[in-house]
């Protein structure tokens, strides 16, 4: 079935690479009536346009309590997703599977926690330069407080040379494809489209669960039939849910961690030392090229390669990239059971993928993103990081799962007390501290002990990214 | 080395008693620290308990259900001397619990005696029971996690950059020989006693000779079986019901707290004589299969779990079944639907309500949206839980052996070479045995078409 592009919105199928400058808003509806006329004024981009010809986008999202406010019934929001519904910090257990506590839990948030302003509407903001995104933005805001929102936070976002995350990676160059729209990649990254895309079927050959709506509920007819059950209309069809994570990122700590697990025994830095260590954590090396094809140094002809397998590329036993890396474990390809390095544990491992549609913020430390003038730096002032966005249908089974069972486990395939060292929550829903990074090695592996967490949360939320169509029936409706 | 076996007492709660007894055990949120009614953690023999609460139901004729109490641990053999530590340490514990259920001694008569008959009285056969490996005691899986802890510090005080594998263990071993709290280690762990392997080894020959002499008999019948089967698969109806919210919430609310999780559900029979011989049938063959086919470590690819038992309750009208696991419920229930299903679905089947199996094998869980729909619908809250090693994976524990195993003996380059290795990673499981490679390359999924 080819997916219906011109009612699914833009960011869920690209990532408008072209449109480097973006914003999200983060607003709180007060009038529901207004509202929905707000709603139905927003010129929202979907996925059938030309990059080329394309200069700004606006794409929205709306949290359980948002679609309460904006009329909806309780009988209908039943019908999403429990994860959904409970939201990203709704219960005790789904903080500690998330590794929410600390720093990084709900009740610190600068938005989207309890003692945070309900963030009912993301706004998607996205431009082709900073005077496209200023005056979209400015001209989104102007009209805020006449419709009756609220501004609770806003967002900025910026680009960083060469691609790069704070820490100083490439980052984006492993994306997944959606199986009928992303011809170029890989069959092995290649996932049924109802994996990311509600009502369509998904990587079991379901349709996974989503809002459907019955005929009266829908007098205007605005919504198409359900695919799988003609009795019904389809709220969800199109639509997918957004988890939205603001995660600063302390750059300085962690090359400073490098640094010190690498000195040599005079104590003096070694900078070589400090970027393997660095490279052996994120399974890449700065520059993209991923272990698995060069595991001793950068190599340029690799930085934009992501055409490989662990166990498929002779690396069953983590001694090029390590089993607890950053890479190998949020995507392990075809290293886990059943049957690693067979089909049946790629097709697995195809369960558990999401879409990533992040944009960094704040200034780098260094602009030339190199571990010797960010340690130079010293202290850097101000804010850095994530805010990390992605795509997925079933929350549970796709973003929670990657985040609880691989990136948190201190037991992830076989380790003892190594969660993600780059991102890992260093303990709250396994019961162990984690922070240990194991470096397989012949004729002995090496580790490093004691990481402290790199990676902190300051807000977030899971939204619904409705359809086009389920946009106009949003707008119209107080069913 | 004992092995393992599996107490499964269950007794019924005194009339009007049951929040009572719900409020002296908690949940397992409550207690996640320590639960000192009864002190499991002072049995050094146990390695997971539970007490569970069934809730009084009613089978499929209405016919009521009482509420009944469930003790369960999986500990080292004998399991009467399991059976006298409980009566005697953990006394005053058991009588708090049991003293609200149905034939327990009255207050004058609380002997260790008069409890342990008690217990055994009460004790349940499992009609399939799995374990992960057989033949680890939980001294013997404490001690060589201790031994893994002590090598790996003594390695990261060293610099063996640039020795060959064989001067590295040599390193290892005349560390472990310097240890004196250590030196158990150079000698690997007994097997389990002879008497019970010959015993294993009787049952494994007496069924598969049972199996061929009853085969051609059962070939003959197949196509009527077979249509039986099919005719009972498409008038059964699943349960599409939802548990509430609310039921969900307090399930997930004992979960991941640590390496390992706890799941017990229960359901009832499906009626009729064919289910009855079909289920029986398919029990023996559990058990024979976890017994001597998936004996290695792993569950036809599914290597999380370390116990797992499948009893019947209430004369046979409903059968519940209890796992101890690595990992949370979601990636547990992923398995059991990507790496397991066929074996899951053949015994999971008879039970009432059911996502709708195909040729007995297929369909069935790998509904993902039925079975994770259904599966709290059945599931039934543990009150109590307790694990002796809740920071350790069935891979932890069985490369800590591996680890052990090492210290001793002659080792080829090669040998030595993947020794070393799982001093940084243990995810190489040993291989399972002929028949379950060939069971786990059949693939289910492509072999039944129902429509």
């Amino acid at each position: 079935m080819p997916l219906q592009v011109e009612d699914i919105q833009g960011i869920l199928l690209y990532g408008y690479g072209q449109l480097r400058h973006a914003c999200f808003l983060l607003l709180g509806i007060s009038d529901g009536e207004a509202a929905r006329k707000w709603l139905g004024t927003l010129d929202i981009r979907n996925a059938d346009f030309k990059p080329d010809e394309v200069h700004r986008c606006v794409n929205i999202a709306f949290s359980a309590t948002g679609l309460k406010r904006l009329g909806l019934s309780d009988e209908l929001i039943g019908e999403f997703s429990t994860e959904f519904r409970e939201g990203v910090a709704g219960t005790e257990h789904r903080q500690r599977i998330l590794g929410d506590t600390g720093e990084s839990s709900p009740d610190k948030w600068r938005w989207g926690g309890p003692r945070n302003p309900d963030a009912h509407v993301v706004l998607m903001l996205y431009g082709r330069d900073e005077t496209a995104l200023a005056a979209l933005l400015s001209e989104q805001r102007l009209r805020l407080t006449s419709f009756g929102l609220q501004l609770i936070e806003q967002l900025d976002t910026t680009w960083l040379p060469q691609d790069k995350e704070h820490f100083g990676f490439r980052d984006g160059v492993s994306q997944t494809g959606i199986e009928g729209v992303h011809t170029r990649t890989s069959p092995g990254n290649t996932i049924a489209a109802g994996e990311f895309v509600l009502g369509y079927p998904n990587a079991y050959g379901q349709y996974t669960d989503r809002p459907l709506v019955r005929e009266e509920q829908d007098p205007g007819e605005l919504l198409p039939q359900a695919p799988d059950d003609q009795r019904v209309r389809d709220l969800g069809i199109n639509g997918s849910y957004l988890v939205f994570r603001q995660l600063s990122q302390d750059v300085v700590a962690f090359w400073r961690c490098c640094d010190e697990k690498t000195r040599h025994r005079d104590g003096s830095s070694n900078p070589q030392g400090r970027k393997r260590l660095a490279a052996k954590m994120v399974g890449r090396w700065p520059n993209g090229t991923p272990l698995v094809r060069s595991p001793e140094k950068e190599d340029p002809a690799f930085s934009g390669d992501n055409e490989f397998l662990y166990y498929g590329s002779g690396d069953v036993h983590g001694l090029k990239c390590p089993i607890g890396s950053h890479i190998r474990r949020t995507n392990p390809r075809d290293s886990l059971e059943p049957n690693p390095g067979s089909d049946r544990s790629i097709e697995v491992g195809k369960r558990h993928r999401i879409i990533r549609r992040g944009r960094v913020y704040g200034a780098p430390v260094a602009r030339s993103m190199e571990s010797a003038d960010i340690l130079a730096a010293g202290a850097a002032s101000g804010e850095r990081g994530l805010h990390f966005l992605c795509f997925n249908t079933h929350i549970g089974r796709q973003f929670e799962f990657i985040q609880h069972t691989w990136v948190n486990n201190p037991g992830f395939d076989g380790l003892y007390d190594d969660d993600d060292p780059l991102i890992g929550d260093r303990g709250s829903g396994h019961g162990k501290p984690g922070g240990t990074f194991t470096i397989q090695a012949d004729p002995i592996r090496t580790r490093v002990t004691g990481l402290p967490r790199f990676v902190q949360v300051r807000g977030a939320g899971y939204f619904f990214l409705p359809g086009i169509r389920a946009l106009r029936f949003l707008a119209s409706s107080k069913s | 080395m004992p092995q393992q076996e599996a107490l499964t007492v269950i007794t019924r709660i005194r009339p009007g008693q049951v929040q009572t007894v719900k409020g002296i055990l908690g949940t397992i949120a409550d207690h996640r620290d320590d639960w000192n009614i009864v002190p499991f953690a002072k049995l050094p023999n146990v390695h997971f308990a539970r007490f569970v609460v069934f809730d009084e139901t009613a089978d499929l004729d209405g016919n009521p259900i009482p509420a009944q109490l469930a003790l369960m641990t999986n500990v080292d053999a004998p399991l009467d001397a399991h059976l006298r530590d409980l009566a005697t340490i953990c006394g005053a514990g058991l009588d708090t619990v049991f003293e609200h259920c149905e034939k327990y001694p009255g207050v004058a008569e609380r002997t260790p005696a008069a409890r342990f008959s008690f217990l055994r009285q009460h004790h349940t056969r499992a009609s399939a029971f799995y374990v992960n490996r057989q033949g680890r005691t939980v001294q013997q899986i404490l001690r060589e996690e201790q031994l893994r802890r002590a090598i790996n510090e003594h390695l990261d005080s060293i610099d063996l950059s640039g020795h060959s594998p064989e001067m590295v263990r040599g390193t290892i071993v005349a560390f472990i020989a310097s240890r004196a709290d250590l030196r158990w280690a150079l000698h690997p762990p007994n097997p389990p006693s002879p008497m019970w392997r010959t015993t294993e080894l009787v049952n494994m020959v007496a069924y598969a000779v049972l199996a061929i002499l009853i085969l051609p008999l059962l070939l003959l019948a197949s196509p009527l079986l077979i249509l039986l089967l099919r005719s009972h698969e498409r008038r059964d109806i699943p349960d599409t019901s939802r548990a509430s919210a609310e039921a969900v919430r307090r399930l997930r609310a004992d979960e991941d707290y640590w390496m390992q999780n706890q799941v017990t559900a229960a359901g009832l029979f499906k009626p009729g004589w064919f289910r009855f011989l079909l289920a029986t049938a398919i029990l023996r063959l559990t058990d024979y299969a976890v017994r001597h086919i998936y004996n290695r470590g792993s569950l036809s690819g599914l290597s999380s779990i370390h116990f797992a038992r499948w009893v019947p309750l209430d004369g046979r009208r409903r059968l519940f079944f209890s796992s101890n696991y690595d990992g949370s419920l979601e990636s547990y229930m992923d398995d059991f639907i990507d790496k397991a299903a066929w074996g899951l679905n053949a015994i999971f089947s008879s039970g009432d309500g059911f996502p709708r199996t195909c040729f007995l094998f297929c369909g069935g869980i790998t509904d993902e949206k039925a079975y994770k729909r259904f599966l709290p619908t059945r599931q039934i809250q543990s009150s109590v839980w307790y694990s002796s090693y809740p920071h350790l994976t069935t891979k932890n524990i069985a490369n800590n052996e591996a680890i052990r195993r090492g210290l001793s003996g002659h080792m080829s380059a090669d040998e030595t070479r993947t020794w070393l290795r799982r001093f940084g990673v243990g995810n190489q499981l040993p291989e399972s045995g002929i028949i379950a490679r060939l069971l786990d390359r059949i693939r289910w999924d492509r072999l039944c078409h129902c429509k």
